[in-house]
């Protein structure tokens, strides 16, 4: 018995010293965003910790960040994109897995095989001709270009289905008995009951929308139309020969820290089980 | 009350085609036709500008002997295999770490280990640019406490794929832990208590009876994590900039400079089609080597 006491808290010990290791490893980058973005610039930079504490912390970075790039019209670009493309691609891709799970109608497994083999083509095959139509849309240095093409996405109708095709045909049946039209039973009664399948793959978009970069870069030219990740990219060259480190850690610090505190406010989090259900069935 | 009128029949499969149509209209516009005319390009020389000269497999003849391009393709091909590597070990891990009954503050590790992944690759990028900094970064000042030279990370051939690589797994191990964990929840515990009776051990139990349980998962973590590193982009393009030389450019990299810098964008189109032709290979390897497994 007094081994066994002795061998379940070495056990313990090692995973709690596992988990602290894993969570340093985590941390210590975002640490360093936090120590250098409030720290004075004057006297040179420090990366030291005693130092970074003795200089005492300022929010003037967060200032001068504002005076190098248009920061507040970057940061509501990148709120319009996301929160309007979550929206959008919610909206379609619920509405596309509700018809693949719930109806029957010729071609029906073919289309969602061919719909799961267009993952596998990265987008960035047709990058020159994709360009060339956002310039014939007139879409180049406009949100639009993020957000319409993205609207339906295969990866999105593939999870959501597999939520709509767990929810009860007897209801729909019922409805359309009372009278219900079809749209009207997704917005009404689909709709609500796999709200929790849309909060998390509503953050999973909205994660991957907020921290786009590759086309955002190619699409948005012009400093005032940029979403915040492409501004803060140019910052280490932008003012001059060099921004000094805390006014780009100011730009990194705004550019993420709204995401981190919302995601810790809000823990949707689901989203992997949503994941390994859909592999099995 | 159970038959269906005939014309309530085609009634809702005409809504079923037009509920599911804006996927199907948006992938022509935004990826088919791109994707189709990117093959017709790839077989022209055009500066975007003036106009396209046929040149037949002209590109494809080029990039036989690009040695720029195939540097490209082995630098991905390494970062590659050691996301697939590094992240589904470390996944596995920290998944296993998160269900484990000897872990205090669950909830609150989990959300901790998932913060890399909020973070953006640009943002972290930049991080990591200053923490791999040869001068002030904070890993070269660790590593003159140990007694170890100062490492020009990013500046040298020889090590800067090596801060690119972390940068990789640094913000995509918590994604694929969250998938890896939900499996093990998944898994019924009664199997467990069965092969305990049995008098299995822990390496047996997690070999005969985790393993075979979530491989469905693992497969389709390996297939994700290598269709996402073969695109890797943001990492190099902030961290190094490609180089030195093109010691650590990765092949979408590569396309991007061809086609928005140097403006050869049909050499650029035949680039993305070699590397959706490997991606291709890679895929059906994949199933393939699934459907021997289960037996199909």
């Amino acid at each position: 018995m007094m081994m066994y006491v002795v061998r379940k808290n070495l056990v313990k010990i090692s995973v709690s010293l596992l988990a602290l290791i894993c969570i340093i490893f985590a941390l210590f980058p975002l640490l360093w965003v936090f120590l250098t973005a409030f720290q004075k610039s004057q006297g040179g930079v420090s990366f030291v910790l005693s130092d970074i504490i003795k200089k005492g912390f300022t929010f003037e970075n967060f200032t001068r960040v504002t005076q190098i790039i248009p920061m507040g019209t970057n940061f509501l670009n990148s709120v319009i994109t996301s929160v309007v493309g979550t929206i959008a691609t919610l909206f379609f891709c619920s509405l596309a897995g509700f018809a693949f799970s719930k109806y029957t109608f010729p071609g029906r497994d073919g289309l969602f095989l061919f719909l799961i083999l267009t993952m596998i083509i990265p987008p960035e095959v047709s990058i020159v001709p994709l360009f060339v139509v956002m310039r014939k849309l007139g879409w180049i240095n406009s949100l639009l270009s993020l957000i319409v093409p993205r609207a339906a996405t295969a990866v999105g109708i593939f999870y959501l289905r597999q939520y709509t095709s767990q929810f009860p045909t007897e209801l729909l049946e019922q409805a359309r008995i009372d009278g219900c039209k079809e749209f009207s039973l997704f917005i009404r009664i689909v709709i609500p009951g796999i709200t929790p399948a849309l909060a998390s793959w509503g953050a999973i978009s909205l994660i991957a929308r907020w921290n786009d970069f590759m086309l955002p870069m190619i699409f948005l030219r012009s400093p005032l139309k940029q979403t915040l990740m492409v501004a803060i990219s140019l910052l280490p060259v932008s003012d001059g020969l060099s921004t000094p480190w805390p006014v780009v850690m100011a730009g990194v610090a705004t550019a993420t820290f709204p995401l981190i505190i919302a995601f810790i406010l809000l823990q949707k989090f689901d989203i992997a089980d949503l994941m390994a259900g859909s592999t099995k069935g | 009350m159970k038959i269906k009128s005939y014309s309530n029949k085609v009634n809702e499969i005409s809504y079923a085609y037009l509920f599911i149509s804006p996927f199907f209209i948006l992938f022509s516009i935004f990826q088919l036709y791109p994707l189709v005319w990117s093959f017709v390009l790839s077989f022209y020389s055009w500066n975007g500008l003036g106009e396209k000269t046929f040149i037949g497999i002209g590109n494809y003849i080029q990039i036989l002997n690009d040695e720029m391009f195939w540097k490209s393709m082995s630098n991905t091909a390494l970062y590659t295999i050691v996301n697939v590597v590094v992240v589904i070990a470390l996944a596995f891990i920290q998944g296993q770490l998160l269900c484990s009954d000897n872990l205090y503050f669950r909830k609150t590790t989990k959300t901790l280990l998932v913060l890399p992944y909020v973070t953006a690759t640009v943002a972290a990028g930049i991080i990591f640019t200053m923490l791999f900094d040869m001068r002030i970064g904070v890993v070269n000042d660790l590593l003159v406490k140990l007694g170890v030279q100062r490492i020009p990370w990013l500046i040298s051939m020889e090590w800067s794929k090596i801060p690119v690589m972390i940068l990789s797994i640094w913000r995509n191990t918590p994604w694929y832990m969250l998938i890896m964990m939900s499996a093990f929840l998944s898994i019924d515990i009664h199997l467990y208590e069965a092969a305990r009776i049995d008098g299995a051990n822990t390496w047996q139990r997690a070999i005969s009876i985790t393993l075979p349980m979530v491989a469905p998962v693992l497969f389709f973590c390996l297939i994700n994590i290598t269709i996402d590193s073969a695109r890797l982009f943001t990492e190099p393009f902030i961290l190094t900039n490609g180089g030195p030389g093109s010691s650590s450019l990765s092949v979408v990299q590569y396309l991007y400079l061809n086609a928005f810098t140097m403006f050869k964008l049909g050499y650029a189109s035949t680039i993305g089609y070699v590397l959706t032709f490997f991606l291709v290979i890679v895929s059906l390897a994949y199933f393939r080597n699934l459907k021997k497994q289960s037996g199909i």
